[in-house]
């Protein structure tokens, strides 16, 4: 028996019923519809995969007859200390910056998913990022993270400021506490973070920080100006080269406003009877999210969370900018490390050697995202 | 009557076939720089009135606004490729070894522009930087594209900051040491400078700046046995002076001045030393005309009093494949006739003719303006001891000016000490060629 799609509704056919006239015809004219489709996979897919197969198994440097040498590229691969760390960076990158776009983009979805005045504007700008050229906003961020730019200049400000962030903080939290134990005790239900109690310990709090400082309490501290090369030099945090560290931040900035409006559409699509359910057995806004809308757009999910796999598994036009002033060793990962065997000057193309780098990261991005459908977040939604 | 029309008819179809034969249009496709198309299109609308193509040739300028090489060797593995293509000396080797250039000794012979010895029309290192013994069916060397023009690495200088500084302009017989005696002084006393936001020496960890004080300190290209020369003495001392304007804190990188490249900041008047190539001068023109400026050549070494340069040139290289080889020779041909190179010499190019940079009348022999004056210098830096072809054999510059470039930014921006910077970038070289089979394992010391 043959489970097939034809006409209205999933139908299980005979397998002598597909010879029937009416049954090829219609497979004949789906099939000359697809054609251009086909030739174009098969063209431009199926016969350059089966070409880097083969190269990736030779000799071969685009100008001389490939020559055939076994699995001596594969094997070479391994003992290339430079594309360990091409491996190495690649799943650090695809870990780090699928999770927190992913993570990012979903919350601000769902803030831009509120019904409040204006908030098409704030959709729109969110989203400018993602629409403006990949040069523009590299060099963009390249001017931020320069030695003299604005993040050095935030952080030396923090550093010579943060007396007062401390002070600040802890008055935030002390005036939130007395106000929040205030109201309790005169039996009000007051929250910890009562949104107007909250305005009122963040004004009480500048105050303070105000009359500390205008007294002469709390000086700013002399600090020698921040002034990191964050994509030159070869400092590591966590163990992550900060090179690396800048791209990733540049990718998240980058790839979260499409994956919101990815998840924008989800969460419209979540049935309003839910929310509402919910709200009579007395969900909180949290629960609300953790409970209803997380497990109603776990599809959307899976799709963004692929999609960031993919996408970060196969990162290459960031490092190609950025590795120009980069430490090579600090930023390369497996994309690159394919272009730069093929282009890699003084010598001839090593298009063996690339191709076999090239197809090892096809598997790694297939078994990848197959293990995260397995063991993560699968595309089977709250109705399964 | 009807046998004679249709006589004549045939006639006149023969006819009109062959005056449409004879003016079939053939198209001469040139791909190079984009950075190049205002002046190459000046030039081919110059030689066009000239007459100097072939009159049924059509020469169209192709930019290539990417990675030149990168076209080249795609271009000639696709066998589908342009008439004609620039060649960088960085990386000609590369492409004659390709088997895809064409071989043009015969060409020259036959030509009347350019042979019947091309060493007679141009300069000798700029026939030798396209010469190569690649071909193992042609016994000695063959050459593989004609330079089209050239450059070399002098030290630009502003006059008003070294006058107002009281101190004297830099000469062609400075030493290390005078040259940073001279810098640290005009960033002292140059009010002018200060209050534009600029530093006497704007220079950036660039290794093909770095590397005419290193070879001219007698560090070579690899040691003997094979190995990175970076953790030489030789290399370290020049490293030493070629970062000390940064650590000393009378130079500052483009960067930190807000700039490109130095070239940006001389024009801009936010540095009064600068080490560039002749290319300078386009930018001083149309940017700032009024600005006073000087060249003189790179800084001699203190002890040995030597000094080294690159020599940067592109050539025009025509592919096996191309359908019109003999055509494509001769547009060629035009590019480097003397009235081409005229052309370019009157906007400031150095042209690769003999004539024109020998003859008594030339503007690089007699300059007439501060501009002439400064395309002399960089002409006659070229001709100095010790200039040697930008290339980098084997190894690549990829390799070579990668891991130097990492050590001369850990040293002017991380600070990291001049020796322990030099040293890595030695093991890191060794690392890179032993991973390339450039080197046995072992050969060098890698960790």
């Amino acid at each position: 028996m043959v489970r097939t799609v034809l006409g209205k509704g999933v139908r299980t056919l005979h397998p002598l019923a597909l010879l029937k006239p009416q049954v090829l015809e219609e497979a004949g004219v789906a099939f000359i519809l697809l054609l251009p489709l086909l030739w174009t996979l098969a063209v431009a897919f199926a016969y350059a995969f089966g070409r880097a197969v083969y190269f990736s198994f030779t000799d071969y440097d685009l100008f001389k007859t490939p020559e055939w040498v076994g699995l001596r590229n594969y094997t070479q691969l391994f003992k290339d200390y430079r594309f360990i760390l091409a491996f190495i960076h690649t799943l650090t990158y695809a870990g780090i910056v699928t999770t927190f776009q992913t993570a990012l983009a979903l919350l601000l979805a769902v803030v831009v998913n509120r019904k409040i005045r204006g908030m098409t504007f704030f959709r729109a700008s969110y989203y400018v990022p993602s629409i403006s050229s990949s040069i523009v906003i590299t060099l963009i961020f390249m001017w931020l993270v320069h030695r003299k730019g604005m993040v050095n200049f935030a952080l030396t400000a923090i550093h010579q400021y943060h007396r007062h962030i401390l002070l600040f903080l802890a008055l935030v939290v002390i005036l939130q506490a007395i106000q929040v134990l205030w109201e309790r005790r005169h039996r009000l239900p007051a929250h910890p973070l009562d949104p107007v109690l909250l305005l009122i310990s963040l004004l009480g709090a500048t105050l303070g920080v105000v009359v500390a400082s205008w007294t002469g309490l709390l000086g700013v501290a002399q600090v020698s100006p921040v002034e990191i090369s964050w994509l030159t030099t070869e400092r590591k945090f966590l163990g992550i080269p900060l090179p690396f560290l800048s791209i990733m931040a540049l990718n998240i900035w980058t790839t979260v406003p499409t994956f919101m409006v990815i998840f924008l559409a989800g969460l419209q699509d979540v049935p309003r009877e839910l929310y509402e359910v919910a709200e009579l057995d007395g969900a909180t806004y949290w629960q609300k999210l953790w409970y209803v809308t997380i497990p109603a757009i776990k599809p959307v999910m899976f799709l963004v969370v692929t999609l960031g796999l993919i996408g970060t598994l196969q990162v290459f036009d960031q490092i190609a900018i950025t590795a120009g002033v980069a430490p090579l060793n600090s930023v390369i990962t497996l994309a690159y490390y394919v272009y730069w065997n093929f282009f890699g000057s003084g010598t001839l193309p090593k298009v063996g050697l690339a191709s076999a780098a090239a197809l090892f990261l096809a598997l790694l991005t297939l078994v990848v995202v197959l293990l995260q459908r397995r063991f993560g977040i699968s595309e089977k939604g709250w109705y399964s | 009557m009807w046998r004679r029309l249709l006589i004549l008819v045939l006639a006149l179809g023969v006819a009109f076939t062959l005056i449409g034969a004879s003016q079939e249009v053939v198209t001469i496709r040139i791909v190079g720089f984009s950075g190049d198309t205002p002046m190459v299109e000046a030039l081919l609308a110059h030689l066009r009135d000239l007459g100097k193509f072939p009159p049924n040739v059509e020469v169209v300028w192709e930019p290539e606004a990417k990675d030149m090489r990168e076209r080249v060797l795609t271009d000639l593995a696709a066998e589908t490729v342009a008439d004609i293509y620039y060649i960088d000396v960085y990386w000609a080797e590369e492409a004659a070894k390709t088997g895809r250039l064409e071989p043009l000794n015969e060409y020259i012979a036959r030509s009347e522009e350019l042979g019947p010895d091309l060493r007679d029309v141009l300069l000798e290192p700029l026939v030798e930087a396209f010469e190569f013994d690649v071909n193992p069916d042609i016994p000695g060397k063959e050459i593989y594209a004609i330079a089209k023009d050239f450059n070399s690495l002098v030290i630009w200088y502003n006059k008003d900051y070294f006058q107002e500084a009281g101190v004297p302009f830099p000469d062609n017989d400075d030493t290390w040491d005078d040259f940073l005696r001279k810098a640290r002084l005009v960033n002292e006393r140059a009010l002018s400078l200060k209050a534009a936001g600029g530093f006497a020496v704007n220079l950036n960890p660039d290794p093909v700046r770095y590397l005419p004080f290193a070879f001219a300190n007698g560090m070579p290209f690899l040691l003997e046995d094979g190995c990175a020369p970076f953790g030489t003495p030789e290399a370290i001392e020049a490293a030493v002076f070629y970062t000390a304007p940064i650590l000393g804190g009378f130079g500052a990188t483009s960067a930190d001045l807000g700039v490109g490249w130095p070239g940006a900041a001389f024009t801009a008047e936010k540095a009064a030393l600068v080490n560039e190539g002749g290319w300078m001068l386009g930018p001083i023109m149309y940017d700032n005309p009024l600005l006073d400026f000087g060249a003189a050549f790179l800084p001699l070494t203190p002890d040995t009093k030597e000094r080294a340069n690159y020599l940067f040139t592109v050539g025009y290289a025509i592919p096996i494949f191309a359908e019109h080889k003999d055509l494509a020779f001769k547009v060629i041909e035009a590019l480097t006739s003397f009235e081409a190179q005229l052309f370019m010499l009157e906007r400031l190019a150095i042209p690769s003719r003999k004539a024109l940079v020998e003859a008594p009348e030339s503007p690089l022999v007699k300059p007439t303006n501060r501009f002439q004056e400064g395309a002399k210098v960089v002409f006659e830096a070229t001709s100095q001891p010790g200039t040697r072809p930008f290339t980098f054999g084997a190894v690549g510059g990829g390799d070579y000016l990668g891991v130097l470039g990492e050590a001369l930014t850990k040293i002017m921006v991380e600070k990291v000490p001049v020796v322990d910077a030099m040293k890595e970038a030695a093991l890191e070289l060794n690392r890179r060629m032993e991973a390339r089979g450039l080197i046995a394992p072992g050969q060098c010391p890698t960790e």
